[in-house]
């Protein structure tokens, strides 16, 4: 704990994270939220039980499930916390990667010690049609979705416009798409464990032109749960601390059609500003990054809102291979990003933390380990850009 | 192709006596009499002349009124037939009628819009005692088991019973939007347009509300195909008819931008750079509610 001109400047870290598989559950909200919490508790070293928690957030769209209002007090209920303030957080896909900023924000206020966030969807209960219904909720209904558009067709037009006028084309998503299914293969906790071919990837079923099967994530079950804790109280839990070095958040307008460029976040771009700013770091110290490949072109143009190539180059980054796990400049989605892994909606945020977590402790399955992980980033989008969450994570706290 | 069909009286049809002038506009056929307008759909089924995929007597409505105002006539109000939805027709051209506004008295309304018995409109002076029409020759046989699908997937959907399983857009938020969805009303801040309509400024004061229309012609700036299978499900019942359906994004040319379906009844492989032009045409039903909005043709 840091005293600054009478401001107490607490630091946070994650002292233990866990998650479900991705994919096909047969479990419903209470067994899947009671797995993530489950693996969540069991992997902080010492000492920690579920009544220690001050406070949780939890992220869900509430897709699917049967439970809409007051999801979070049927979880805690349902793993050992119960009696604590807590409270379903919505933003759509980055529902849990606000969880986590509120989780942070909760402590580093003062007003909590250990608190809880996570994320949960069940999105395969339901039937095709009501499906695409949840689907298309998070999205402009007046404008948007009247004109036609789901995402897929919001992020086509993404692309298509990205082609026009940068140097990138489909070819560049297909190796993304490659390169994702390629990290996941070895993810225990992925929905789909497949590598596949360029040539396989390049030939999907178009779903919204010019983007394929292979362009665009799964539709998951699975829940995640991260575990925060003071500085001051970090020892009495673990001796292997992650330090969450920063949190930097935005919006932008729900729309595309509202917002200046087609071809950038701009909430991407505010909220990893504002979390290199406070972390004092830059993209060029990151080792691995979890970014919100919910379609492919999401991944390439986050790779520009980032700054880890510059703008109007994420083609070419994809096409040399940039993000190649222990081969390219920083490691894009490690765990097969949303791509391979999965994306269950309210779950992805803090399942994205949890991969970081478990990477900057270096506990994933040993293939898969990003070599002299130091600093890891988490890059959680809702929607089509209306929302971003971005998180910088250490195994050293600020200076 | 002489098109033989029941006129409402008085009008009746000539042939080939080129007395009058014939044109396509925003997907329909017309014949300007200079007072008076003839419009039909492009399509015909079993010898009659039918509404195309997403079209019927509100949508050609409005295209005559939009007409007639293109011609320079000051169309203020106008007696329509049951078959046309007024509330549309005046949010998409701002002429009001009886079946919109109480108010009006009959003696006071200059202008008739008379539905035919097939997929026919007269826009003409409520004095008018006849007008002869000159028969638009290049009408198209639609596919008989398109149309008769078609025709079946809104009737369904058309159902007061029937709820989409789409984004539910309720009355009342559809109507918020409406006039600027179905005529391009604008905002305007010191010269800058804003569509569509937002509520308050960053100082917290309320942006006034519209007093210009964008100018109806906008470049492709990207656009996309959704396959029938992805297509939202408000669309579902009609996306594998159509073979999916197709949405773009365009530029105004006073700034705004908007995304658009294309009209269902036209083969376009749009272009980044084209220009469109708009026409008013069904969206999607809900609850027994037709919600149209403006969809892009490309200008050829």
């Amino acid at each position: 704990m840091l005293v600054l001109l009478g401001l107490v400047m607490v630091d946070v870290a994650v002292i233990g994270a866990g998650q479900t598989k991705y994919g096909n559950h047969q479990l419903g909200l209470k067994g899947m939220w009671a797995e993530a919490a489950e693996n969540a508790f069991s992997s902080v070293d010492h000492n920690f039980e579920p009544r220690q928690v001050d406070e949780a957030f939890i992220g869900s769209v509430a897709f699917g499930g049967g439970q809409l209002g007051n999801t979070a007090a049927l979880l805690t209920e349902h793993s050992g916390l119960d009696g604590i303030p807590v409270r379903r957080v919505e933003n759509a896909c980055a529902s849990s990667g606000f969880a986590l900023r509120d989780a942070w924000m909760a402590i580093k206020s003062g007003q909590a010690d250990i608190v809880v966030a996570g994320g949960i969807e069940k999105m395969n209960d339901l039937s095709a049609e009501r499906k695409r219904f949840w689907l298309g909720v998070s999205g402009d209904t007046e404008w948007e979705r009247l004109a036609g558009l789901t995402f897929p067709g919001t992020y086509a037009l993404m692309a298509r416009r990205h082609f026009h006028e940068h140097d990138s084309s489909h070819d560049d998503l297909v190796n993304i798409s490659v390169k994702n299914h390629m990290h996941g293969f070895e993810n225990e906790h992925a929905h789909i464990r497949k590598q596949v071919s360029f040539e396989k990837a390049e030939s999907g079923f178009m779903v919204a032109d010019p983007l394929t099967l292979y362009d665009c994530c799964p539709t998951s079950d699975g829940a995640s749960c991260v575990i925060l804790a003071a500085d001051h109280i970090v020892q009495q839990f673990t001796d292997d601390p992650i330090w969450i070095r920063s949190s930097g958040a935005a919006s932008d307008r729900l729309a595309l059609h509202d917002r200046p460029s087609v071809t950038q976040l701009l909430a991407t771009q505010k909220a990893s500003r504002d979390a290199y700013t406070g972390a004092g770091l830059t993209s060029n110290d990151i080792d691995l990054a979890e970014v919100h490949d919910c379609f492919t072109i999401a991944e390439l143009m986050a790779t520009e809102d980032l700054g880890f190539s510059e703008q109007g180059q994420g083609g070419v980054f994809a096409r040399e291979g940039r993000g190649v796990r222990n081969e390219g400049s920083v490691c894009i989605n490690p765990s097969g990003g949303l791509k391979s892994k999965g994306h269950p909606l309210g779950a992805t945020g803090t399942g994205q933390a949890v991969e970081v977590f478990k990477q900057l402790r270096g506990t994933v399955e040993g293939s898969r380990q990003v070599r002299d992980a130091e600093i890891g980033l988490t890059h959680n989008v809702g929607g089509s850009g209306a929302t971003c969450a971005v998180h910088i994570f250490g195994r050293e706290r600020n200076e | 192709m002489l098109v033989a069909q029941e006129l409402p009286a008085p009008f009746t049809f000539l042939g080939g006596s080129g007395m009058s002038e014939h044109s396509h506009w925003k997907g329909y056929l017309v014949v300007d009499n200079g007072d008076s307008l003839f419009i039909q759909s492009s399509y015909v089924h079993d010898d009659k002349i039918v509404y195309g995929p997403d079209s019927d007597p509100t949508t050609m409505a409005i295209a005559g009124i939009q007409f007639m105002h293109s011609k320079g006539h000051h169309i203020l109000s106008i007696n329509l037939s049951d078959s046309v939805d007024a509330l549309t027709v005046y949010l998409a051209t701002g002429v009001d009628s009886m079946a919109h506004n109480e108010d009006l008295k009959f003696e006071e309304i200059e202008w008739d819009l008379l539905s035919g018995e097939e997929a026919t409109l007269v826009v003409a002076k409520s004095n008018a005692e006849s007008y002869d029409f000159e028969a638009p020759q290049d009408v198209e046989i639609i596919d008989a088991d398109f149309f008769n699908d078609i025709e079946e997937a809104w009737r369904l959907e058309q159902e007061v019973h029937h709820v989409s399983q789409g984004a539910y857009i309720s009355k009342s938020q559809y109507l918020e939007g409406a006039r600027a969805r179905l005529s391009l009303a604008s905002q305007n801040v010191d010269g800058s347009m804003i569509w569509p309509p937002r509520q308050l400024d960053a100082d917290g004061l309320r942006i006034p509300p519209e007093s210009h229309t964008l100018l109806p012609e906008a470049q492709v700036e990207s656009w996309t195909k959704l396959s029938a299978a992805g297509a939202p499900s408000e669309f579902s019942l009609r996306a594998p008819i159509l073979g999916g359906i197709q949405t773009l994004l365009v530029r105004f040319e006073q700034g705004p931008r908007g995304v658009f379906l294309v009209t269902d009844d036209i083969e376009y492989s749009p272009k980044i750079g084209d220009t469109v032009h708009f026409a008013v045409r069904r969206i999607y039903a809900q609850e027994g509610m037709i919600r149209y909005g403006l969809k892009a043709i490309p200008k050829r």
